[in-house]
């Protein structure tokens, strides 16, 4: 199942401490030796200044208590250069936390900084000793207080690069901190800064994105929001067109939310497109699956990838998380996942059929007779489902559905009047202007 | 053919003996074969001389053949006495005391040649002759006596060197007798190849001779003076002297002076280059030597002049050897900047090999390769390809390759790598349509002729040294002669295209950009091939670009179109292919061949136009095989769409060209067994209407164009699916309302097909609502449904048809008059929206998780190709077609407007001296 981890292609496009919550992961579910995992993290560590934790790591990794001479090393020059950081940002942290100080910032950048060079001598070095003390204390793994001098930060640089770093550091923090409003708030501020058209280069530019995308992933899969919204940011031209390019594995979260996600059905079809297209870049079952309902119509086939999503959601760090309820924990969006899919299963087949056996739909559906007829009888009454159960021959039988005629030739004339209206009003706009010309 | 006339010439002389008997002793019957038309003859064969057996030969029979020569002229000067044409015996004079100078080069003695002495003897008996018979002098016209007077000077100033020669001569005629010998030997063999043979070596030979001669006899000056113009004999008289005294002064004069003569009428073109070239042995300093080499280099693209002829081949390879001198200097003296934004100091290279600071010199090595890769390609296009001759200039390929390499490397090495991915395109540009074998036969030959140029190298230092004496800046060979290709050349072109991207200007990154899809589609790697040409947004803005620009992107486009069929992708291909066909001009837009258009008559302006665009033979992509893919693409296509909308054919037409071909094979009253790719893709048609597929498949299995497919079996027998599939729907559109139920059973019996791909062939039909019909499931019967509207339904539903013609040709009334062509497209496909919406409304209670695709399967399976991506490929395809051919029908101006600026532009312009040409470039 291993084949199907994606943390691989994941991981370049995230912050170094964005990875933990992924390793941590995948060593709960114990897809790769621990060892390994282990030695991954210290990996990661070694350029962080979390030298605390990379020693416990060691310790547990080598079961003993030395540390090598390196770390201790490393410890000692992180201190000293946070002493240091600390010191330089002195001034400016002490005015910050002055609420009285505070309080005389006004809307107005050049005003504040005009004000604080005045009365507290505070000038641009202090700024960007705040920035790098900020940075030092996530690299430190202190992600509250760089959160907090982050947004102190931003409002006071003039900077739109260090601004925009600023901002990607805060969204880091956020999410690390798992306040996912907030970081959903950053998240768009980040988005629009992208969007904008100000940005440098186009390859910057579609990269930003990915990069988005991927730290996205985390807020997504735990606002409660979180999944109509990643379609609609997936979706957008822009964005689908980055993740063509470069990151075709993100199509995977973007199905699962189609198929969770039930009032999106427009965007769908051109989606399901998409899939088809980057076939020969990326596929997984959940893809696959797609393919097999709504390309193919082999249910058997989709039959199978359905069994094997289950399996790939379980193991995914995003779609696998975890709910707590009482003893026993639950996986919530495989369950949906399921149960939707099953739906498209059936969907599609009933469109096709107009005499179904039971038996053959139970099977299909990966739900036992009884089950399979609770769950039609259910569709028929909420009036999902234009069918009647056969019960003698054990059949479902399918109401025809020819669309109505009457409505078929509103349909064909409705477009007539919009035509015929703009048709009118460009002849309008063109006598017009030499009209006017003519004047 | 060579030697038959070469015979003939033979007889007619010895008829003329006899004449000629009495003014001289001895005729030499046997020399004088080669006469005034059979050197004619040569001069027009010139390139021929390029023979590499010819080359091989030349030591042996150099001498024989400049005698042989010698003597043609000596017999010119017969003729000319007898018709006592004192003009031509004059230009024959000079001609052969220049040809005197190679005798002696290849003889290698100081000792002048009887035949010339013989010669000499004769003039002055007819001279005194002449002069004796007053009576005819009175006769003479003006021009005649004028010559008769000069030669009388001439003659007597160039005989005192030989007095004693003449003396012994007319003492003892017979002994010049054993020297003709050898001159019949070698008939065939090209004479006047050797007037530019080896520029090179002539001027230093000459120079050789100058230094033998000169402590002799001061006044030889006299017998050079007739044969060159003034400016040699200015160079000689400064150059005879003892090397040590030449100076940097000396050569610079001489060099700023031949350089002025360039262009002027008079002056020769392989003259001066052999003049340069003797300038480059005696340059003082390698800045100054390196300042000459780039004229001669410009003087060897002066040889040819011609818009449409290409620079005589030897001369192409001598000016690779220059490219490669050149590199030699610049790589040992790294201080020298060749530049051409800069007007160098007027002695800027008089700073010698020792000096520290930079040198700049006056040149542009891109110009020089780029001018250079014209050449040969012209040289390809001229050449019958049929021939050996063609496959003998392909073979140059690989030493144009080495250069443009060393060229590469040492731009990346100075930081230029704007001008290196200029010269990295070109190569891109010769390797791009090579599939794998090409290529790796090209590399053999490369390593071949390597060996080949290792054991030539062994003999150059010789050369080299015998020589020594004259050139003053010895540059040894530092720039590798061999090329180092990559085993494969998709790693080169990555290699070279990554350069490019980083790099180059936009017409270089397009270029090298079509090159690379072209290279991918050829892999068959149609999605990256697919994803750099929608990527790269090529086709919005290919209409801009110059004319060869264009011809690259059509070929790209066609090799994507095989390459989506060879993967089968029969939409997409047809979708790449069907613009290319659609204005029934292939050859023309693929730049193959001139097509005859029937209401156009081309002025001969445009038609060379045309002619030089052409792509040279064995970039060719294959027409029959194009055609047959798009015939075939198009038929899958649209014999199920035709049988889908039996009752009205006209509205929903995928391939008006299919169309048409079919109509025409219909309305023939006999039908005859297929012979070109048209009647056996139309005679598969008519089987596959039937929806009988073995036969269609055999039909076109037995089309022999599928040999030159790479991976033939997996095609064919991708196509046999296909061809199934499409029988099936075809059978399905065909024969349903004949049908209350099919069983599954019965449908894979007949179509050879498994259960599952029926099962998903029919089920995808019943869900485009191409097929009124649903499953039933445990009887595995499909059951057709019974969609017959009432009279009044009818009635209504063409009602609203007629209104929506009438809505729309109000439309295109409108648009007509306003000109705006942005009303129809986002129109109509607003109304596809509003459609599929109508479709879901119907649904119904399904609406909440219905999932409607829309009637018209045929118009989103057109979709596909595109997807999600800004432009579907079809559409984008026939926007980038269709420009081009409005383009070309616009004619000469348009044209000839647009290349102007273009690099193929420079080409045309072969008589551009080396400032425009730069500018060419930079433009």
């Amino acid at each position: 199942m291993a084949s199907y981890d994606l943390t691989p292609q994941i991981a370049p496009n995230l912050d170094r401490h964005l990875v933990f919550p992924l390793l941590e992961f995948l060593q709960e579910r114990q897809l790769h030796p621990d060892e390994q995992i282990l030695k991954a993290k210290i990996e990661l560590l070694n350029k962080t200044n979390m030298v605390d934790y990379a020693m416990d790591i060691h310790k547990s990794l080598y079961h003993t208590d030395d540390v090598p001479q390196d770390m201790i090393e490393r410890r000692a020059e992180v201190v000293a250069r946070l002493k240091a950081l600390e010191d330089a940002a002195a001034p400016l942290v002490s005015f910050l936390q002055n609420p009285n100080a505070v309080q005389e910032l006004r809307a107005d950048k050049h005003y504040n900084l005009q004000m604080l060079n005045d009365r507290y001598q505070i000038g641009p070095d202090q700024i960007e000793a705040l920035y790098q003390y900020a940075k030092f204390q996530f690299e430190c793994g202190n992600y509250s207080g760089a959160a907090d001098y982050l947004y102190q930060y931003r409002a006071l640089c003039t900077n739109s690069e260090r601004g925009l770093s600023a901002l990607w550091g805060k969204l880091a923090a956020e999410i690390l901190m798992q306040n996912w409003d907030i970081a959903l708030e950053e998240l768009n501020r980040l988005k629009e800064i992208i969007d904008s058209k100000s940005f440098s280069s186009p390859l910057n530019q579609v990269q930003s994105r990915i990069w988005l995308m991927h730290w996205s992933l985390f807020i997504f899969f735990n606002h409660e929001n979180g999944r109509t919204q990643i379609i609609d940011l997936f979706n957008q031209e822009k964005y689908l067109n980055a993740i063509q390019t470069s990151s075709p594995h993100l199509l995977r979260y973007l199905a699962t939310a189609f198929i969770v996600n039930k009032r999106r059905r427009p965007q769908f079809k051109d989606f399901i497109k998409v899939i088809q297209q980057e076939q020969c870049s990326y596929k997984d079952p959940i893809t696959e699956f797609l393919t097999c309902v709504y390309f193919y119509y082999d249910f058997d086939g989709a039959q199978k990838k359905m069994r094997e999503c289950e399996e790939v959601i379980l193991n995914d760090p995003f779609l696998g998380k975890r709910v707590e309820e009482g003893n026993f924990s639950t996986v919530p969006l495989r369950d949906e996942f399921l149960e939707n899919a099953r739906l498209f299963i059936f969907e599609t087949y009933c469109r096709i059929h107009q005499r179904i056996d039971m038996g053959v739909l139970a099977e299909k559906l990966n739900l036992n007779y009884e089950e399979a007829e609770r769950w039609i009888v259910n569709l028929i009454q909420n009036s999902k489902l234009d069918a009647k159960i056969d019960s003698k021959t054990g059949t479902v039988l399918m109401e025809p559905n020819h669309p109505n005629v009457y409505e078929q030739l509103i349909d064909h004339t409705k477009a007539l009047q919009g035509r015929t209206y703009k048709l009118v009003s460009q002849l309008l706009e063109q006598a017009q202007a030499p009209a006017q010309a003519a004047r | 053919m060579a030697s038959r006339f070469w015979t003939q010439g033979g007889s007619d002389t010895e008829e003329e003996e006899s004449d000629i008997e009495d003014r001289i002793e001895k005729g030499g019957a046997g020399e004088t074969t080669a006469n005034a038309p059979g050197s004619k003859y040569l001069e027009r064969n010139a390139s021929d001389s390029d023979d590499s057996d010819g080359q091989k030969r030349v030591v042996r029979s150099a001498k024989d053949k400049r005698f042989e020569e010698m003597a043609g002229t000596v017999d010119q000067m017969k003729n000319a006495m007898k018709i006592n044409d004192w003009v031509s015996l004059q230009e024959s004079f000079d001609k052969i005391n220049k040809q005197l100078e190679k005798v002696m080069r290849v003889t290698e003695s100081d000792r002048v040649p009887n035949l010339y002495i013989k010669c000499l003897v004769m003039l002055e008996d007819f001279l005194a002759e002449a002069l004796a018979n007053k009576e005819a002098k009175k006769k003479m016209s003006s021009s005649n006596h004028k010559a008769l007077n000069s030669m009388k000077q001439k003659l007597k100033k160039n005989n005192k060197q030989y007095e004693e020669l003449i003396n012994n001569f007319r003492e003892n005629p017979e002994s010049e007798e054993e020297k003709f010998e050898d001159g019949d030997e070698d008939e065939e063999s090209d004479g006047s190849g050797s007037e530019f043979e080896d520029p090179l070596q002539i001027a230093e030979s000459s120079d050789e001779e100058d230094e033998g001669e000169e402590p002799e006899d001061d006044t030889a000056d006299g017998a050079w003076e007739k044969k060159l113009s003034k400016k040699d004999k200015l160079m000689d008289r400064e150059f005879k002297k003892d090397p040590s005294e030449i100076t940097w002064d000396t050569v610079n004069k001489k060099f700023k002076e031949i350089v002025a003569a360039r262009g002027r009428k008079g002056t020769g073109k392989f003259e001066q280059v052999e003049q340069l070239s003797f300038l480059t042995k005696v340059a003082k300093t390698p800045a100054q030597k390196l300042e000459i080499l780039f004229s001669v280099i410009s003087a060897q693209f002066d040889v040819n002049r011609g818009l449409s002829g290409h620079m005589p081949i030897n001369v192409w390879k001598k000016c690779v050897q220059n490219m490669l001198v050149i590199l030699d200097i610049l790589v040992q003296y790294p201080n020298i900047v060749v530049d051409d934004m800069i007007e160098p100091d007027e002695n800027e290279t008089q700073k010698g090999a020792d000096y520290n600071g930079t040198i700049h010199v006056w040149g542009n090595l891109v110009a020089f390769l780029e001018r250079i890769d014209n050449e040969f390609f012209k040289s390809l296009q001229c050449i019958d390809p049929h021939t050996r001759e063609y496959v003998e200039r392909l073979r140059d390929e690989p030493m144009f390759l080495v250069l443009a390499q060393n060229v590469q490397e040492y731009l990346e090495r100075t930081d230029d790598l704007k001008s290196a991915a200029k010269v990295a395109l070109r190569r891109v540009e010769l390797i791009y349509y090579k599939p794998q074998e090409v290529y790796d036969a090209m590399r053999k030959l490369a390593e071949l002729s390597e060996a080949a140029d290792g054991e030539k190298d062994g003999d150059e230092p010789k050369v080299e040294e015998s020589r020594g004496p004259t050139a003053f800046v010895v540059t040894p060979e530092l720039v590798s002669r061999k090329s180092t290709f990559p085993e494969n050349s998709r790693a080169l072109m990555d290699i070279l295209v990554s350069l490019i991207y980083k790099n180059g200007d936009e017409r270089t990154k397009a270029r090298a950009m079509l090159c690379d899809i072209y290279h991918h589609a050829l892999f068959d790697e149609f999605s990256i091939a697919r994803d750099l040409l929608l990527m790269s947004h090529l086709q919005d803005n290919i209409q801009h670009m110059d004319v060869s620009t264009q011809i690259l992107f059509n070929r790209a486009m066609a090799q994507v179109g095989l390459c989506a069929f060879c993967v089968g992708l029969i939409a997409e291909g047809h979708g790449c292919l069907s613009e290319l066909y659609s204005g029934g001009r292939v050859k023309e837009l693929l730049a193959q061949g001139v097509s005859q258009s029937r209401y156009h008559e081309k002025t001969p302006e445009q038609e060379r136009l045309e002619r030089r665009r052409q792509m040279p033979y064995h970039m060719h992509i294959n027409l029959e095989l194009l055609e047959a893919v798009h015939l075939i693409c198009a038929m899958l296509l649209e014999v199920p769409n035709m049988a889908a909308n039996t009752l009205d054919a006209k509205r929903k037409v995928i391939s008006k060209t299919f169309r048409r071909l079919l109509e025409v094979s219909e309305r023939q009253t006999f039908t005859g067994p297929p012979e070109n790719v048209r009647d056996h893709v139309m005679a598969a048609t008519r089987a596959l209407c039937k929806g009988d597929f073995q036969n269609a498949f055999d039909v076109i299995n037995s089309l022999d164009v599928w040999k030159l497919l790479r991976n033939r079996e997996n095609v064919l027998e991708m196509l046999k699916a296909k061809i199934k599939e499409e029988a099936l729907r075809t059978y399905l559109f065909t024969y349903f309302s004949s049908y209350d139920s099919l069983s599954l059973d019965q449908l894979t019996k007949m179509f050879d097909l498994s259960d599952a791909q029926t099962n998903s062939i029919v089920s995808k039909m019943m869900i485009n609502e191409e097929l009124h019909a649903s499953w039933d499931q445990p009887t595995r019967c499909i059951v057709f449904h019974d969609v017959e509207h009432s009279r009044l339904q009818t009635l209504a539903f063409q009602l609203t048809e007629k209104l929506s013609v009438l809505a729309e040709s109000n439309e295109r009334a409108v648009e007509a008059r306003i000109g705006g062509s942005g009303l129809d497209l986002p129109l109509r496909r607003r109304e596809n929206q509003e459609y599929a919406a109508g479709t879901a409304a119907v649904g119904g209670r399904w609406q909440d998780f219905s999932f409607t695709q829309g009637r018209q399967g045929s118009s989103g399976r057109s979709g596909r190709s595109g997807g999600g991506r800004p432009l579907s490929l079809g559409q984008a395809a026939g926007a980038g077609y269709s420009r081009n051919r409005s383009g070309q029908s616009r004619g000469t101006g348009g044209y000839s407007g647009r290349t102007g600026s273009g690099m193929r532009g420079s080409q045309m312009d072969a008589s551009a001296r080396m400032v425009s040409l730069n500018r060419g470039v930079r433009a």
